[in-house]
């Protein structure tokens, strides 16, 4: 996620990549639709329709094919994601230390459910059902690259609080 | 043959690499890799190696090493990186083996810790000594309850080995067997040696590998394929994605292996998308593997070639049930298919297709060096060899270990895990993943293998175990397990798809305070239908871990639907709590 925040895609950065991609046959363009769009993805935090239309092109295949897979899978966003992204683990080490009332605090004082962006655009949300790998420290949340354990409501707030001063001073938006 | 391509996730590779081109230049690279290896460990060498790995590095183990190196910059210490060892307890840790001294493993090292400990400061974070003596007060690090009983044979390099470094794996071993079947070995003989080893497959199911592998290779189309399934989505499993990050060329050698006996001309690895450190060693691994010959066409002149391609997965988890997963591969959505045909016959590309878990395949080198009796002679007699198996919940010692099949339960967690965290009291521990109910204390003695469990309505599956507290509440625990898979549905087929969502409407009146006895009924016909109904296995467990949670935890059920209690607090039950108000 090398630019979590990018609002436009440069679609000749899009092209750019797709040269990289290169198949043997019909048989293995198909297999590399959803690794293209994982590479779109990563890099600029989301998949635009045009972008989805020169994978489409380059991989042999229908704009629609492109769609079915960018909303049938959870990693992909079809729109930009905020300044920040914050994936809440909601695993099962997560869910027995409490990882619930981060999520519903996180609805409630924020406003932001699984996949949203808070309304200044500072925080996008997702949260993960799958294990982020360091239940030892559960609940927790990674914060654009970092970590942060052993959380409670009010320490994810802080938090929060901390990166939307960050933010705005930095102005970023 | 592709292994992905140099965009974000590019493994670094190795050029000094050369290309063999038979087993004899093969056997000597490994002889110069054995002695670079041993150079690590004579009397006057000094060594520090860091554990590396996606647990360890969200606990700053990076920097640590990064530290290291700069303090030792310019001197004659050699800085290496292994993985994390498993013991989630001790991250990040630094082994130090100093001239005159064997190896000291420390515990918890912060990266301002590093000077101290280099200056050897720091000798009461000393945790364990590498080998069989203690040193000094220190004493072995395998006579640790948490190591003690383990059998760590899938984990032996796991946290010793550097894994992005080929020349470590094959000084440890690797790709011996992998070279017996490319040489040595009939097809079929090594599928009788995994036959006899009675291997069941590690993904949940347990079905015998070399029954499926015996299958694969009678079938008669082409291309064939093996496929080996590491998207481990549940969400209380990470042990296949700890074989990627600590020891990538024995899950490798493994799926080699595995195409060679059936007769692949590809093998796919599908990882879960969510795990961009093990992708990214898996790669690395690969890449050299590739470059040193052991992958591509006539290996090693053996005349046989072998494929490989790495797909990365895109956060479903439905992906990981083997039909879903090959369309998932072939570019479309992952929804399963009913069966038959089965993927053997007709898989990927509609060509006959061997697919096993991770788990699965890594057991398969070291069945094919020390033979398949070598195997069932560990574990039970239904239930062979090892397994790995993680923890998670409220214990002292979180963290993934490999037990001999057959292990009691209890000795698992109060001994590996060390039992309940100060403060915490154990109520109950999920088994099987999403798939299962739980076990009570008075279930404990229970034995860790395929079948015991289900005595008791639990489950291995893939070896996920979560234990919980008091302060967790049975009802709403069934309702996150619910949710989960109501979420993770793909929608196919109707009794999944509505079935799960009224399944979670009753549960939410009954955590509201609005439920009834009748609800519970409901509940349990409603789950009968789900079950005999859906069209895969995602429906035909889900809702398993609700019904074990209303049969083990039935007072707690009963007191939400008749008296409007929450035990636990967590059930935001507002019925009763207004009409007491409005009293
Ligand atoms: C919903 C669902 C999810 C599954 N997820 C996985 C998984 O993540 N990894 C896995 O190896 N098997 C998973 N399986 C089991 C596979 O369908 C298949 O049985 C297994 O990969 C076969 O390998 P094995 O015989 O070596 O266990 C899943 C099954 C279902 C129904
Ligand atoms: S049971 Fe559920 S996950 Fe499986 S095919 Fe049906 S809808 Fe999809
Ligand atoms: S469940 Fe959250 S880190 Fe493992």
């Amino acid at each position: 996620m090398s630019h979590p925040s990018s609002q436009t895609i440069d679609l000749d950065v899009v092209r750019e990549m797709m040269s990289h991609i290169t198949y043997a046959d019909h048989q293995e363009g198909q297999e590399l639709i959803l690794f293209a769009l994982q590479e779109i993805n990563e890099h600029f935090g989301w998949v635009s329709l045009e972008a989805a239309e020169i994978v489409a092109d380059h991989l042999g295949t229908t704009v629609n094919r492109v769609y079915a897979l960018l909303t049938f899978y959870a990693d992909f966003r079809t729109a930009p994601r905020g300044d920040n992204f914050m994936l809440v683990c909601h695993g099962m080490s997560c869910y027995v230390a409490g990882s619930m009332r981060l999520v519903q605090s996180l609805r409630d004082r924020h406003g932001v459910s699984d996949g949203e962006t808070t309304a200044d655009g500072a925080l996008t949300i997702q949260v993960v059902d799958g294990c982020l790998g360091i239940c030892d420290r559960a609940p927790l949340v990674k914060l654009n690259q970092e970590f942060h354990g052993e959380l409670t409501v009010e320490t994810l707030n802080d938090l929060i609080g901390r990166l939307r001063l960050a933010t705005s001073s930095g102005g970023a938006r | 043959m592709t292994h992905g391509h140099p965009l974000t996730l590019t493994p670094k590779l190795a050029p000094s690499l050369p290309n063999l081109t038979s087993r004899a230049e093969f056997e000597s690279f490994r002889e110069e890799a054995e002695r670079q290896w041993s150079s690590y460990s004579t009397p006057d060498a000094w060594v520090v190696t860091v554990g590396l790995d996606s647990s360890s590095i969200g606990k700053g183990a990076g920097d640590v090493l990064a530290r290291v190196r700069e303090q030792l910059a310019g001197t004659d210490a050699v800085v290496r990186q292994a993985s994390g060892n498993g013991a989630n307890w001790m991250e990040p840790w630094v082994e130090i083996k100093r001239p005159g001294q064997p190896p000291i493993v420390y515990a918890n090292i912060e990266p301002s810790d590093v000077p101290d400990l280099l200056a050897d400061r720091l000798g009461h974070r000393a945790i364990g000594v590498i080998g069989d003596a203690p040193y000094g007060d220190i004493p072995p690090l395998q006579e640790l309850p948490f190591f003690k009983l383990q059998k760590r044979i899938l984990l032996r390099n796991v946290g010793v080995i550097d894994p992005e470094s080929i020349e470590d794996a094959i000084a440890r071993g690797a790709y011996s067997g992998y070279m017996k079947v490319l040489f040595d070995l009939s097809q079929d003989e090594v599928i009788e040696e995994v036959t006899r080893a009675n291997l069941r497959g590690r993904g949940g199911a347990g079905f015998p590998a070399g029954i499926k592998w015996a299958s694969g290779k009678r079938a008669r189309a082409r291309p064939k394929y093996v496929v080996c399934n590491s998207h481990e989505g549940e969400p209380n499993v990470y042990k296949d994605r700890r074989i990627h990050e600590g020891d990538p060329h024995r899950l490798l050698e493994g799926i080699l292996i595995a195409c060679v006996a059936v007769g692949a001309d590809i093998g796919y690895n599908y990882i879960g998308g969510e795990y961009p450190l093990a992708i990214q060693r898996f790669r690395k691994a690969a890449a050299d593997a590739e470059r040193l010959g052991l992958i591509g066409k006539n290996v090693l002149g053996s005349g046989k070639d072998v494929g490989l391609r790495i797909r990365a997965g895109g956060g479903a988890y439905i992906c990981g049930e083997g039909s879903a997963l090959m369309y998932s591969i072939m570019g479309v959505r992952g929804q399963p298919r009913t069966k038959p045909p089965r993927s053997v016959e007709e898989g990927l590309w509609k060509r006959p297709t061997v697919a096993n878990n991770s788990e699965t395949l890594a057991n398969i080198p070291d069945i094919v060096n020390n033979g398949g009796d070598w195997y069932a002679s560990m574990g039970t007699g239904k239930s062979t060899g090892t397994k790995l198996v993680t923890v998670m919940g409220p214990v002292k010692r979180m963290g993934l270990v490999e037990v001999e099949m057959g292990t009691p339960f209890r000795r698992v967690i109060e001994d590996i895990w060390g039992g309940m965290k100060d403060g915490h009291t154990f109520k109950g521990v999920q088994t099987g993943g999403i798939s299962a109910g739980p076990l009570l204390e008075q279930h404990l003695d229970v034995p860790l293998d395929f079948d015991s469990m289900a005595e008791y309505g639990g489950m291995l599956g893939s070896g996920g175990f979560v234990v919980y507290d008091d302060t967790t509440c049975a009802v709403d625990y069934a309702r996150y397990m619910m949710a989960f898979n109501r979420y993770e549905s793909c929608s196919k087929c109707v009794p999944c798809r509505l079935g799960n969502p009224a399944i979670i409407e009753i549960i939410d009146r009954i955590r509201l305070g609005r439920g009834s006895e009748a609800d519970l009924a409901l509940i349990e016909r409603t789950s009968k239908h789900i079950i005999e109904l859906s069209l895969c296995g995602l429906g035909q467990v889900a809702p398993m871990p609700l019904l074990g949670m209303m049969q083990k935890h039935h007072e707690e059920f009963l007191e939400h639907v008749r008296d409007g209690v929450c035990r636990c607090g967590t059930c935001p039950i507002e019925s009763r709590v207004t009409a007491v108000a409005a009293d």
